[in-house]
């Protein structure tokens, strides 16, 4: 069955490995390629809904610990960059702090919540998140409800924020190979596979889950902040909203969760399809996260990836018949 | 999982190259029309106004289109106007991406949109960076237009007016002898910037005329609960005797159903901008009698045009205009329309030239004039309405256009 | 503020009790049992909620008959639901991220639907009744909140003879209390598991018809009622039933009085510091709490 399996040759595995990186060199070359400013917008879009999306598979993923809660993270991150900027930092100095700052919310938050097992931690996470949006929408310091704009004197260059996005994506899904193939990693998959297992093996699992949720954190808050430089405008009940916590959750389910490659599918999937979807067809797109949903749970967990696997091996199969 | 590892990159090429036909922009052809944005909430919070508002941006269309279109000097011909219409979903982010797609790869000439503040806001940003006027007929908070932004315009007067014209109303009520002098308000406003300004312009009016009026309370509350039983009591416990408040459509009735069931009463009642809304009346029947609105526009205004306006407007939807949304947004697709003519060509900037100097006679807004003030947005006044039993709407401030007397203080249950 | 200012406050937060008590049992019963979070909950609350709403406009008839009927229909859906998803419904120790997800893929389908079906804007049930009040003095009832209130007393109390007083409900109890000491005395799991909860969304649709009968309702209706049906059962404890009536009196008491010392804007903040508070200081809920007590007493 499984006889026919190729021996990875040295020229296989640097083409597979070389496939991200021609990935990058490709998109790299779109604004250049001049096809559009909308095209551009849905490929940032894209970037960033990847970077959050891998973000959170590796606390959700590798660790198995799912918070629904990531918005708070999002809208700091925004708010952050959106403070900063109209106080005359620049912006990649507030994406930095953003990062920072996020990672100091996630130990405040994950100190206490972290002690919860199953449900009771993803509804803690709902909790923190609605609460520190209704807190913002209450803060006259950043503008409460009315929300905050960046006012940016210099002229709007979508390049500039292309390529952010871009960096921002592929440094994020580095920092997500490096956790996965390191002793971190390892000791995130263990607490994942049984948690108590993995602390009487001598792994404390408490603090790895806050060095998971601080690294995730930390990503998704400079997300924010990119997000928030670019469209000028953030608002509580957008950033903090709870359907930002659920579309970050998505993502990577529906790429694959606890896979490095899976989020990334998964965010571009729904990059792509929000944008789409919400310009044409905007009466379904909740049925259509719904059923997607719901059919990967039922018949394929593994999100789009595992149906590839899936896939490749009856080819395989049919083939060898 | 190694294999996994090993073909996701494949896969994902793959499927990015699948998915780019999706993406790809379509090739230019050449100028038969001219493209207009329109991004209006139709689902969500905000549906029903947005509604009304493209209802009547569509009625201005059909009616420009059916003369042949809009005639373009550079082009020496007549266009018709073709709508690109989004629905927002009452979603800010949404907004703000549909508008940037508008004016980027559909390529409009202008946009209009925005019903209400926080998607206006939204919104907005785009008009200056992609340097496209964009029109809103639906957000009035002044911190839209007060950024020094040379694109951005609005058919609605701004709220903080409103405010002031509501407390020229209830003075104006006093000086009647309707009213007693120096009673108490109780103010329970949106926590939003359009619920700020209402409340800046009441106390305004009320720092303008001492002795006429108190505030007592001056509470904000979140749009789009469900359970105001706790402000309820709170306004309860104020023992106020008058009670103003500004709030959405939904909000509104939620409020003003709870206020019904908490067996509260006050001499006057209004809920800013809200009143006669036809969804209101279904909801609570009688329970609305007597809340008067401080409204952009009234069907019930004197203006040849308005009548008109309203007779075309009951044959193409058959009903007739509900409150003041359709006919700020009719106006504003007419003037867009003749600074399009007056531009001469389909050139964004000379038609956002056009919009800031050009002035459109005949208008349905009160005062029959419509003219953009230096921050773009207008100055024109407001009409107080109050509704009346039987499902009656009456214009009962300005006096002269006044078509029913001012009920005050509202008759006890 | 007089006494009779604080009565009326008093009174308007047990009514609201009764309602939100109403309101989590339906998925404090699913949860105990098969330990899955019914994030679909807010789904079924909406529906029951327009289900009331066609009762009372094509039938003409009033809604608390809507509520009753509600019970079958929704058992019914609820049977129809577990058969067909049952796959991804485990009965299981743990709570499942899976099972989260797949009911809240559920939850997103049945809110789309709503908005095919009925469309986006508000509805209500309106009767004569809903604006009548009662007075006593100074104190005001709003004859639909006593109504709602003694529903949901009804409704609860019917549950309680359903646990306590039938086979069906005592192997619910069972069920709850260990999933393997059951099936070694006979109490068929799957069978169980299936109208235990075809049970939870029958609670869940009747109490979001009399949450209708309350407030307007969207097909977002659900949302806000979610996250407080959280807030009650955990601060009740997940696995227990007096808990979710004492989860209700502490949310209501708190949102109600809590306005009197904070801006209003921030209420809903507060709903949500109790939660967290409760999860991390009583892991169990009030009631386990009070549990732990009794068994070291």
């Amino acid at each position: 069955m499984s006889g026919s399996a190729q021996p990875a040759g040295g020229l296989q595995r640097i083409l597979r490995a070389a496939l991200p990186v021609l990935l990058l060199i490709v998109l790299a070359c779109v604004p250049a390629a001049n096809l559009g400013a909308n095209f551009t917008k849905v490929l940032f879009l894209t970037f960033l809904a990847v970077s959050a999306s891998v973000a959170w598979n590796i606390l959700g993923g590798f660790a198995g610990q799912a918070s629904f809660g990531f918005a708070v993270f999002y809208g700091l991150g925004a708010y952050t960059t959106a403070v900063g900027m109209n106080a005359g930092l620049g912006p990649y100095l507030t994406y930095l702090i953003a990062a920072v700052l996020a990672a100091v919310a996630s130990l405040l938050i994950g100190l206490p919540t972290f002690r919860l097992r199953g449900p009771y931690f993803a509804i803690a996470t709902i909790g923190v998140s609605e609460a520190v949006r209704v807190i913002m929408t209450n803060l006259q310091f950043t503008g409460g409800a009315s929300g905050c704009r960046i006012t940016e004197r210099v002229p709007f260059r979508q390049a500039d924020h292309y390529y952010t996005g871009l960096a921002l994506a592929a440094i994020a899904v580095c920092i997500s190979m490096l956790v996965r193939n390191s002793r971190f990693g390892l000791a995130l998959r263990a607490i994942h596979d049984d948690q108590d297992a993995a602390s009487d093996s001598g792994v404390n699992p408490y603090l790895h889950k806050i060095a998971a949720h601080a690294i995730a954190a930390a990503i998704t808050g400079a997300t924010g902040g990119v997000y928030a430089r670019y469209s000028a405008f953030i608002s509580p009940d957008g950033v903090f909203a709870f359907q930002r916590s659920v579309a970050i959750v998505l993502m990577p389910i529906i790429g694959g969760v606890n896979t490095i490659w899976g989020p990334v599918a998964g965010g571009g999937v729904y990059g792509v399809i929000e944008e789409e979807l919400t310009a044409r067809f905007p009466e379904f797109h909740l049925l259509l996260y719904g059923m997607l949903l719901i059919l990967i749970i039922l018949f394929e967990p593994g999100g789009l990836l595992g149906l590839l696997v899936r896939l490749r091996r009856l080819a395989r199969r049919w083939r060898a018949a | 999982m190694i294999s996994l590892l090993s073909s996701s990159p494949r896969a994902l090429l793959v499927a990015v190259i699948a998915a780019s036909p999706l993406l790809w922009p379509l090739p230019a052809k050449a100028q038969s029309d001219i493209p207009v944005g329109v991004i209006m909430p139709i689902t969500g919070r905000e549906a029903r106004p947005g509604q009304y508002q493209r209802e009547g941006i569509e009625l201005a269309i059909k009616q420009i289109n059916d003369g042949g279109g809009i005639f373009v000097k550079s082009l020496n011909k007549k266009l018709p106007i073709r709508e690109v219409f989004y629905d927002d979903g009452s979603d800010q982010a949404r907004s703000a991406s549909l508008a940037e797609r508008a004016m980027s790869s559909d390529n409009v000439v202008a946009v209009i949109g925005g019903y209400s503040t926080v998607l206006g806001e939204a919104e907005s940003v785009m008009a200056d960076r992609y340097q496209t006027p964009w029109i809103t007929p639906g957000s009035a908070a002044s911190s839209i237009f007060s950024k020094g932004y040379q694109y951005t315009f609005g058919t609605l007067s701004s709220v903080e007016n409103l405010g002031y014209t509501t407390g020229q109303f209830l003075g104006w009520l006093v000086d009647q002898g309707k009213l007693k002098k120096g009673l108490k308000i109780a103010l329970a406003v949106e926590n939003t910037d359009h619920g700020v300004d209402y409340v800046n312009g009441i106390q305004k009016w009320i720092g303008e005329h001492a002795g006429y009026f108190t505030i007592v309370l001056n509470e904000k509350f979140e749009l789009g609960g469900t359970d105001f039983s706790g402000l309820l009591q709170k306004i309860k416990t104020a023992h106020a005797d008058i009670f103003l408040s500004d709030a959405h459509l939904q909000d509104y009735v939620t409020m003003q159903r709870q206020y019904l069931q908490a067996g509260m009463y006050h001499q006057m009642i209004s809920y800013g901008a809200r009143g006669p809304e036809a969804d209101a009346r279904k909801a609570l029947g009688p329970g609305i009698d007597y809340i008067f609105a401080g409204i952009w526009w009234s069907k019930d205004l004197g203006y040849a045009q308005v009548k008109k306006f309203n007779t075309d407007y009951t044959a193409a939807y058959n009903r007739p205009p509900d409150s003041w949304y359709a006919a700020t947004a009719y106006d504003a697709m007419r003037t867009l329309a003749q600074s399009i003519e007056k531009a001469g060509s389909l050139k964004k900037d000379t038609i956002r030239d056009q919009l800031r100097s050009g002035e459109l006679r005949g208008s349905l807004l009160p005062g029959q004039t419509l003219k953009f003030g230096k921050t773009g947005q207008v100055a024109n006044a407001f009409v107080i309405v109050q509704n009346k039993p039987d499902g009656k709407i009456d214009i009962v401030f300005p006096s002269d256009a006044a078509t029913g007397p001012a009920i005050a203080p509202k008759p006890q249950n | 503020m007089t006494a009779v200012d604080y009565l009326n406050l008093l009174i308007a937060a047990l009514l609201l009790a009764g309602t939100y008590a109403a309101m989590a049992v339906g998925m404090t019963v699913i949860y105990g049992v098969m330990k899955i979070v019914n994030l679909a909950h807010a789904g079924f609350l909406m529906l029951g909620a327009y289900f009331v709403y066609e009762v009372h406009e094509r039938a003409g008839w009033p809604p608390l008959v809507g509520v009753a009927l509600a019970f079958p229909a929704f058992f019914a859906f609820g049977l129809l639901i577990h058969w067909l998803l049952g796959r991804g419904i485990p009965v299981s120790d743990e709570p499942t991220l899976a099972s989260l997800m797949l009911m809240f893929g559920l939850w997103l389908a049945l809110q789309n639907l709503g908005y095919l079906v009925w469309g986006t804007s508000d509805r209500s049930i309106l009767t004569p009744m809903t604006f009548a009040t009662l007075r006593f003095g100074e104190i005001t009832i709003p004859k639909i909140g006593m109504v709602v209130f003694v529903s949901a007393l009804v409704s609860l109390g019917a549950l309680e003879f359903i646990l306590h007083r039938t086979w069906f409900g005592r192997s619910i109890r069972a069920l709850i209390q260990n999933r393997y000491a059951c099936r070694i005395v006979g109490v068929p799991v799957q069978k169980t598991a299936r109208l235990t909860f075809g049970l939870g969304v029958a609670f869940s649709g009747a109490a979001g018809g009399l949450l209708g009968m309350l407030y307007p309702f969207s097909p977002d209706f659900g949302r806000p009622f979610l996250l407080r049906s959280f807030v009650i059962i955990v601060l009740g404890g997940l696995e227990s039933f007096s808990g979710v009536f004492l989860g209700a009196l502490i949310l209501a008491l708190t949102e109600t009085f809590s306005i009197l010392f904070i801006p209003t804007g921030y209420q809903p903040a507060i709903s949500f510091g109790l939660l967290v508070v409760a999860l991390i200081v009583l892991p169990g809920g009030i009631a386990g709490l009070l549990e732990r007590k009794r068994r070291l007493a």
